[in-house]
């Protein structure tokens, strides 16, 4: 049963994309479908793309899970592994390690960030979307006191900025990352035992509890993941950016959410597949360059998903009534 | 049966608002020019001059385009789709000029040529457009709070933040220029408003308890005048205390009129859109920019050109307009 509702929720997704694809060479012709334009595209999915796997995580979690601070994290991971840096390993001398590096320190506070998300949520007890929020506040003060609100430029670093636009066989290096670490989480979630304790937390944690799940230590965990893709998103950013700063990115909290509950994902836990949220993040980013091909207002754009989320929702609505009744 | 059901109901509603913006078919070379953020006044009034170039001139076809939230991400993806699509010339506004750096280099490498304004420090950019210098508008400021303080008393000056450049860039200027009036004595200077009205506020209400002698103030970002306006009239020190700075006029009015604020002084956005687009049509013709080249709309008669931090140049206008009650309402925005 749960295997053919996902399947209609992945069916649904991909037609999603087939659909836009269709009505972009319908009404914005050959250059929407050049390779360049595929290859700009999928370089600007990965960032939200990573912070919606983030979600997805801490949604499947259950008790209301939510990761709220993602974003913020991301700029802090930029932000202070950069500043912890410049003093020590010169840009201009080495180049590769000082990407290096600066990929790994940022790694090492987005797995303190997520750390963080995760005491005070499984020790604490604190609710998610509260204590997210108030991460999210904590990490970007930090960043805006590091930099004083200013933006950092990182300059011209040859490796990273390959990393984050030069195309390796005709896909962007930072796309490739993103799908392998997509293939990753999706692999973990089914075929493990994390996985599967996470499932079942998420659809009923007093059953869980019962069966000894140690609830707490895979809660730490995931939120611990979330950072460490919040810190991956940041690393993309840095790179495709070349500089660090503390609001950027601000509209991604929301969009990520959007493309979470696009993809199906259960908002009370318990259910949520990888492959939906890559394809809903596709999808998404589709429409959105459609929509900048045709000069489409971006408020308009804003209209656009928020009708998307209602018909999204309203439909499932009427799915899960179906689901519910005797059809069977 | 629902995912049919769900396909459906998207590909109306998809196809209805796709086929509702249908352009008409343009053969001109398009010059978009990407703005901070829609909806907001100052930006509304630029897409004015944007749209008046386009009907005065038809070598290009002008529009303007610009995230719904001011935020640095949504506008480097609008551009990186504008560099997909090929487009002739992008005129950019930046939010943050250093997120913009990669993709203008790759913009160029494709032949789409880069017009920015309000970014001298960007490195990747054929021309960018100063409306004026901005330690010579910053000593203006200054030279108006003189003549209205009797070019003596304490002063202090705003900024929205420190890292603002242009604004620190007036607050210094004005620093500056007032060294040649011994008895103005300029206290806890560069106050941060963070561009948020109700800061400036309390900023200055602190400042105004700090100091109670003080004779005037000299605002950064464009609400500042706004925040200290009010200060200024719940303490009742309308006509003792001298307000100047960067305004808007319409956002402005109430405190102009009750004289509270003496004179706010801008660049219209308008003249600043227009004159993006002439020189993006300059360069995609292949024309140079010179010194003292005059671009055709007032304060923009005889601009200055510069060498900027990399290839490209900097055009410097001398576009400032200064407003005071009694001309405010000419400008709508």
């Amino acid at each position: 049963m749960k295997s053919v509702f996902a399947d209609r929720q992945f069916n649904f997704l991909v037609a999603t994309n087939v659909l836009v694809v269709a009505l972009a060479v319908v009404f914005a012709g050959d250059t929407f479908l050049s390779l360049y334009n595929f290859q700009s595209m999928s370089a600007q999915v990965p960032e939200l793309a990573l912070l919606a796997l983030g979600v997805m995580l801490a949604m499947i979690a259950g008790n209301g899970g939510i990761d709220l601070s993602g974003i913020a994290l991301a700029n802090l991971a930029g932000v202070g592994s950069y500043l912890l840096m410049r003093d020590w390993v010169s840009v201009d001398e080495v180049p590769l390690a000082f990407s290096w590096l600066f990929a790994l320190i940022a790694l090492l506070i987005g797995l303190a960030g997520g750390m963080l998300n995760g005491a005070l949520i499984a020790f604490a007890g604190l609710t998610p979307i509260i204590a997210t929020l108030g991460t999210q506040l904590f990490f970007t003060g930090l960043a805006v006191a590091f930099t004083n609100g200013s933006a950092i430029t990182l300059g011209y670093i040859e490796p990273l900025d390959n990393f984050g636009n030069t195309p390796v066989l005709g896909l962007p290096m930072c796309f490739t990352l993103f799908v392998a670490i997509a293939v990753l989480i999706g692999v973990v979630l089914r075929y493990t035992p994390f996985g599967f304790k996470l499932y079942l937390m998420g659809s009923n944690a007093k059953a869980a509890r019962y069966a000894g799940i140690p609830q707490r230590r895979i809660l730490l965990l995931t939120y611990t993941v979330c950072g460490v893709l919040a810190s991956v998103a940041g690393i993309i950013i840095a790179a495709r950016t070349s500089s660090v700063k503390w609001d950027y990115g601000s509209s991604y909290v929301l969009i990520a959410i959007l493309i979470v509950v696009m993809a199906g994902v259960r908002p009370d836990g318990g259910y949520g597949r990888t492959v939906c949220v890559v394809l809903s993040a596709t999808a998404l980013q589709m429409l959105s360059s459609l929509f900048n091909f045709l000069d489409i207002s971006n408020f308009f754009r804003d209209c656009a998903w928020g009708l998307l989320l209602i018909v999204f929702l309203a439909t499932s609505r009427v799915d899960l009534r179906a689901f519910i009744s005797p059809r069977r | 049966m629902s995912v049919y059901k769900k396909i459906a109901t998207c590909t109306v509603a998809l196809g209805a608002l796709c086929a509702a913006q249908i352009a008409v078919a343009q053969d001109a070379p398009p010059v978009v020019t990407v703005v901070k953020v829609t909806g907001e006044n100052w930006f509304t009034r630029m897409e004015e001059g944007v749209v008046a170039y386009g009907k005065d001139n038809t070598g290009v076809s002008t529009s303007q385009i610009g995230p719904a939230k001011a935020d640095a991400a949504q506008q480097l993806r609008l551009i990186e789709d504008l560099v997909a699509k090929n487009v002739s010339a992008i005129a950019v506004v930046p939010m943050d000029p250093s997120a913009l750096e990669g993709v203008f280099k790759r913009a160029m490498n494709r032949g789409i040529k880069i017009v920015t304004h309000e970014a001298d420090s960007l490195k990747n950019t054929q021309v960018d457009i100063e409306a004026f210098d901005n330690k010579v508008f910053g000593a203006r400021f200054n030279e108006k709070l003189a003549e209205c303080m009797g070019k003596s008393g304490k002063w202090t000056s705003f900024v929205g933040s420190l890292g603002s450049l242009t604004h620190v860039q007036w607050a210094d200027g004005g620093a500056e220029n007032a060294k040649k009036y011994p008895e103005m004595e300029l206290v806890s200077e560069k106050n941060e408003s963070f561009n948020d009205a109700n800061k400036a506020y309390e900023k200055a209400r602190e400042i105004l308890r700090k100091y109670p002698d003080i004779k005037g103030f000299q605002g950064g970002s464009a609400i500042d005048v706004i925040g200290i306006g009010r200060a200024v009239e719940e303490a009742g020190l309308v006509g003792k205390v001298c307000v100047v700075g960067l305004g808007l006029p319409k956002d402005t009015a109430k405190y102009l009129e009750s004289g509270a604020v003496q004179s706010i002084s801008f660049w219209d956005p308008k003249d600043a859109g227009y004159v993006m687009n002439k020189v993006a049509q300059l360069v995609i013709e292949g024309k140079e920019i010179t010194d003292g080249m005059d671009l055709g709309v007032p304060g923009y008669n005889k601009v200055s050109v510069k060498q900027g931090p990399g290839e490209g140049i900097i055009v410097v206008g001398e576009a400032w307009v200064d407003v005071d009650k009694s001309n405010y309402s000419q400008y709508p925005f």
